[in-house]
Order: structure tokens, then C-alpha cells, then sequence
């Protein structure tokens, strides 16, 4: 039996040909640029698999076309276009298979008229295609074996996982690529959403007569709404709508509420603001777009309201059980001029105690399954929430329709005016918990300052509210969670506070004064209650909430 | 709030500063009477108090009624107007040893 020595070494060429695979392979993985790393790669391959010339066609996703994108050799083809279906490249992209063809002049697929525009011969041809799982990229081809023979199946192998390797590594730069476009898009887009907030007026205090709340569907919004205080206390006010969605829609909102920031100072009235505002958009804007639009001024010492509806959803009015909606108006800002210079009809809307809700149909096309809310579906989602103060309605009605899975199909913004002669000295929600209880005791003291409160009592004031509150986070809400409502009103002879709990109804029998010579501790909070204010009852609590505690504070003669 | 515990005579001077609510009681609360558990005669200086609500005046008279099953010292001293305003309205103000001082609370 004879024992034939194992090889020390891989034969020469096989050796060669790894070399060449790992080194193309390292060159591809490492390059973020893959159309140049194929170019010095083409030369590369050129000269180690001796051909005379070789090609790297990429194909053209919109047509099918293969296009070449680099190339080695005599001619340069680089940009020649073969069209779907041309040339043995497209059949090896085709079939998704090396195609080896020893002699060209027999392969009927074989494209001539290139060989005739260049003027090289080629004879033999070897193409490897380049995809990566269904999708093809290209192919590599190599024309001619340098010394006059033709490319053999070890050439094919080498050729097909050199291919492989470019195909995974173009793939990777275009994944690459895309990912960083889209983080510099993501990066420009917040950073216009973080412009368009700054663009909205800061949220007021509670008792501030006019609130509003925007939510964008996307990023950045088309709605916009703005407050803007007026000489002698009056103040104007806008909400807004730019039809489509987007950066477009946002750019046009922000010319628009400049604008509005702008001519709100200046000019006398809501029709003239809409009617500037429209002039301008028609003279400037791009075709098609528009603005829907409401202005308006509110004087809050007399409680009235005078608006210009320019083609917007119809404003809300609420007062008690009753809704009205103000149904006047012109088209959308932007479209025919004509129109507004002509004059723009105002509304005088006297709030008579009422409130008025003003919103886009962001708001009123939210929905889901069963359908869009509506105005009349906003009017009902506000019920529940009305006792609440302006911004924490504005806060519950949104949180309620994302909570009922009511998808935002639109950018959503409202904007609630209330009567500011109605409005109490202090009217704020806060988390029902012990944290809350130093800025709620804040609250209250800064407010009866306000109302001109005898200095001595206020001390005695915030305790009875701090213990009240305590109540309805120790016993009302038992430790969970949940909101309080305390309201002041009053003057310098009659103090009445109202606290208002969502929880569930506590009998108030069980809440009643300790006796005092029974010395234990807890059970004092309501003593002291009783002690400094002249009535402390349970009232009917409003529609939507749990509890209402009404203490009175009479200061005769002080 | 703020709370500091220092140790004069063999007695504990319980220094309570700030608003004490219901936030800040509970703290008091085990504070106080980890001292009753310890038996240790025990000042509670209320000069920085600036407000006092029910659970504070709660935490006050359970540590007292510890330290009179204990027979042991427990003097309020220094008490604020504020405080004072919400001891007597409690009426406690006939009930607690109160000390003008913290001084004359550790002599009491």
C-alpha cells in the first residue's frame, strides 16, 4: 500500500484565490463608500483573475436597467446602460446564476453593438450576478483571459464569491446610508417641533381667562394657537389650522402665527387681522394651501367675545346644560382675496357666566371603530370634565379620547375662553398626595392675600384647607390616586372655598369632629376645620365629580 | 422640614424646623418614638416651626402619651407662634409641658 504524502501548503493559486476573496471581503466591510471601494476593487480583481477587462453593473430599481458603475480594461464603459433583458449580464442577474461562455460568438444574448461602439473583441465572458436573498443588485464581469484561453469553473467560484461579498457589503452601505439620512431627518424634525412649541404662548395660571392645548400627529404641526394681552386688558386670541401635514403645513403655521402675533397689536378688530392675514397669504403662499382660521378678542372685564371665522370649525359655546354653536363665517384664508376685502362679518358672543370652546378638526375627527367624535361628540366628552379648571379639562378631554383608543388622524389643538368676571380667586387641580399639600397651602394663602384677607386669619384659613385636603387624600381616595379641585372665592367680609375630589361619595356622618378631651392623636383635622370656618358641609358634588366640601369664613366687620 | 437631634444633660433636644405636614409626619413620627422606645427624656424645640397641621400635632401627642406610660421627660420648648396658634386650637396647649426655652425645657 503505497502512502501519499499530505501537501504541506494549499496549492499556489487556491492560495491566490483566498487571499484575493479575504482581502476584497475585509476591503468591502470596512467601506462606507461602496461604489468607490468597487472601483479600486474592480482594478483589484481585474488583474488577480487575469482578464483583460472587467465591469460592475448595478441595477436601477425604478426601470430594471443595469447600469455600469465601474469598470477596468482598455474602454471605459463606466454609465453604459444595458436595458432590461439585454446582454449575458442581465440573463446571470436574470437567472440569479454565474453564467461562463468560453466563446461569445456562439451565445445569441451576447450584446455586439457594445463591442462595436468600443472597439474591444470579447471573446469569453464570465458573470457573476451580485444578490442578496430575493433582491438583485448587479453583477460582476470579467471580459477575456489574459493569454488567449478561457475562464474555467475555478475562476467561476472565485468570481461567484467575490460577488457575494460585494452584493452583502452594498447592501450594508445602503442600509447604512438610509439610516443616516433618516437620523438627520429625525434630528430636523424635533428640532422644528422644539421651534413650533416655542412658537405656542406659555401656559397660564388656571384663573388666566383663555387656555389651549396642541398636540401634533406628527412632529411638527399645522395647528397653532396664540394669546396675545392687548393695551387696556383686553386680549386677543387665535386658533389655526394649515391644510395638509408635515413640514410643509408647519412652515406656512409659522408664517401665519407671526403674522397673527403681528397684526393682532396693530390693527382694530378680528375681521381686519383675517382679512391682512389673508391678503398676505394669497399674494405669497404656495397653490393649494390654506388656512382655516379663527381671531378674536375677548374683554374680559365685560365678559365678551367678539370673533372672525375664517372657513374654521364652528366654536363651542357652553353655558350650564346649553350649547351653541356660532355658526358665521368666510372661506379659508388664502384662496380668494377678493372676498375679504369685501369685509369679514364678526361675531359679538356675550359669555354671560359661559365658556367658549374653540378646536380643530384635529379634535373633531378623532375616533375609532365607531366612528368620528363631532362637535356634538365634544360637547358630551366635556360634561364630565367641566368642573375641572380650563387646562386640566383641556388635558382630561384629550387624555379620555386617546384613552378610548380614539387614534389622532390630525394635528389636535383647542382653546377654551371663559368668562373672567365668574373666574374664582383661586381655581387650580392638583394630585391628590402629601406632596401636594405645601403648594396647595401656598396657593390658598396667596389667594386670600389677593382678596384682601385680614392677615390674621389667613394662617388659621390654609390650615382648615390643609386639613380638608388631608381628608380627601387620607380617607376619599384612601392612598390611591386621583385629582382635588380647591376653588377660593370671596371678598374681604365672606370667604367661600369649595374642594372637589373625583373619589368615591364619603358619608359625612363619618366625618365629624374627635372630642377634645378624648387626648389621641389623629381625628383632629376636622376639629380644626370646624374651629377657624363658620360652615363646613358636603354639597351635591357637580356632574363628574365625587365629593364637593364647601367651607364658609364670615369676617364681619373686619 | 428639617429634623436634628442633638444630646444635652442626657437628654434629647429634637430641633424641628420648616412646615410639618402631612408629607413630613411620618418621619417625626418613628423619630420620636424610637426615643420613647429608648425610655430617653426627650425636648422638642418647634422655635423654626413655621407651620403645623394635624398629623404633626398627632405625632407630638402619641410620643407624650408614650412618655407618660413611660414616666419619662417630654417638654415642648420654644414653641413658634404658629405652632402655638394650632396647639390651642387643638386645646393642647393646657395638656403638653411646654418650656419657653430649650433651656428651661432640659431644667423642667
Amino acid at each position: 500500500m503505497r502512502i501519499e504524502e499530505l501537501p504541506h501548503a494549499l496549492p499556489t493559486n487556491l492560495a491566490d484565490d483566498l487571499d484575493l476573496i479575504a482581502e476584497m471581503t475585509a476591503d468591502f466591510a470596512r467601506s462606507l463608500d461602496i461604489e468607490e471601494t468597487l472601483r479600486i476593487g474592480i482594478t483589484h480583481i481585474t488583474s488577480r483573475m487575469d482578464a483583460e477587462a472587467a465591469s460592475i453593473f448595478l441595477m436601477e430599481p425604478e426601470t430594471g436597467d443595469l447600469v455600469c458603475r465601474a469598470c477596468s480594461g482598455p474602454t471605459d464603459v463606466t454609465g453604459l446602460r444595458l436595458v432590461k433583458g439585454q446582454g449575458i449580464v442581465w440573463r446571470a442577474v436574470n437567472r440569479n446564476a454565474t453564467e461562463l461562455v468560453r466563446d461569445t460568438g456562439n451565445d445569441p444574448d451576447f450584446a455586439h453593438q457594445v463591442d462595436g461602439k468600443t472597439g474591444f473583441i470579447t471573446r469569453s465572458v464570465l458573470c457573476a450576478p451580485m444578490s442578496v436573498r430575493d433582491e438583485r443588485l448587479g453583477a460582476i464581469e470579467l471580459f477575456n483571459k489574459i493569454g488567449g484561453g478561457s475562464f474555467d469553473s475555478a475562476d467561476r467560484r472565485v468570481l461567484q464569491a467575490l460577488a457575494a461579498s460585494a452584493a452583502l457589503a452594498l447592501i450594508n452601505a445602503r442600509q447604512a446610508a438610509a439610516m443616516a439620512e433618516q437620523q438627520v431627518m429625525r434630528r430636523e424634525l424635533a428640532l422644528a417641533a422644539d421651534i413650533q412649541r416655542a412658537m405656542l404662548p406659555p401656559e397660564r395660571p388656571a384663573e388666566f381667562p383663555i387656555h389651549g392645548i396642541n398636540l401634533a400627529a406628527r412632529g411638527v404641526s399645522g395647528d397653532f394657537f396664540d394669546v396675545v394681552e392687548l393695551p387696556g386688558g383686553k386680549l386677543a386670541f387665535a386658533i389655526a389650522d394649515v391644510s395638509g401635514k408635515g413640514m410643509n403645513a408647519a412652515l406656512l403655521m409659522a408664517k401665519t402665527a407671526s403674522l397673527f402675533r403681528c397684526l393682532a397689536k396693530r390693527l382694530d378688530g378680528p375681521a381686519a387681522v383675517l382679512s391682512a392675514i389673508d391678503a398676505e397669504l394669497a399674494e405669497t403662499s404656495s397653490a393649494g394651501m390654506f388656512v382655516t382660521m379663527i381671531a378674536g378678542i375677548l374683554d374680559p372685564a365685560a365678559g365678551t367675545v367678539v370673533l372672525a371665522n375664517a372657513g374654521h370649525e364652528p366654536p363651542l359655546l357652553c353655558c350650564g346644560a346649553r350649547q351653541e354653536r356660532i355658526d358665521d363665517g368666510m372661506p379659508p384664508l388664502g384662496i380668494v382675496p377678493e372676498l375679504f376685502a369685501q369685509g369679514c362679518p364678526e361675531s359679538i358672543i356675550d359669555l354671560n357666566g359661559g365658556t367658549l370652546y374653540l378646536f380643530t378638526d384635529g379634535l373633531t375627527e378623532a375616533g375609532n371603530s365607531h366612528g368620528m367624535l363631532g362637535a356634538d361628540g365634544v360637547a358630551r366628552r366635556l360634561m364630565p370634565h367641566r368642573v375641572r379648571p380650563a387646562p386640566d379639562r383641556l388635558r382630561a378631554l384629550v387624555s379620555q379620547i386617546v384613552d378610548d383608543g380614539m387614534t389622532l388622524k390630525d394635528d389636535l389643538t383647542m382653546v377654551v375662553i371663559e368668562d373672567a368676571r365668574q373666574t374664582p380667586a383661586l381655581y387650580r387641580q392638583f394630585q391628590a398626595r402629601p406632596a401636594s399639600l405645601a403648594a396647595i397651602r401656598a396657593a390658598v394663602a396667596q389667594a386670600l392675600e389677593h382678596l384682601a384677607c385680614p392677615p390674621a386669619v389667613i394662617p388659621d384659613v390654609v390650615l382648615a384647607v390643609d386639613e380638608a385636603c388631608q381628608n380627601i387624600i387620607r380617607h376619599a381616595y384612601g392612598g390611591g390616586e386621583g385629582d382635588l379641585i380647591v376653588q377660593v372665592r370671596g371678598d374681604a367680609a365672606c370667604l367661600d372655598i369649595q374642594l372637589i375630589d373625583f373619589a368615591a361619595p364619603v358619608d359625612p356622618a363619618r366625618v365629624c369632629p374627635r372630642d377634645l378631651d378624648d387626648i389621641r392623636p389623629g381625628g383632629l383635622g376636622t376639629h380644626f376645620m370646624r374651629m377657624v370656618m363658620d360652615d363646613v358641609e358636603f354639597l351635591a358634588p357637580p356632574p363628574g365629580a365625587g365629593n364637593l366640601l364647601r367651607m364658609i369664613k364670615r369676617m364681619g366687620g373686619l | 422640614m428639617k429634623i436634628e437631634s442633638r444630646e444635652i444633660d442626657g437628654a434629647v433636644v429634637v430641633a424641628l424646623a420648616g412646615e410639618v405636614d402631612l408629607q413630613h409626619s411620618p418621619t417625626i413620627r418613628k423619630h420620636l418614638m424610637e426615643l420613647m422606645f429608648e425610655r430617653r427624656p426627650v425636648i422638642v424645640d418647634l422655635a423654626a416651626v413655621v407651620y403645623i397641621d394635624s398629623s404633626g400635632i398627632a405625632s407630638l401627642v402619641e410620643a407624650y402619651q408614650q412618655a407618660r406610660k413611660n414616666g419619662t421627660r417630654f417638654v415642648l420648648a420654644a414653641v413658634s407662634a404658629p405652632a402655638m396658634r394650632v396647639l390651642q386650637l387643638a386645646r393642647l396647649d393646657k395638656v403638653f409641658a411646654l418650656a419657653d426655652t430649650v433651656e428651661a425645657g432640659l431644667k423642667a
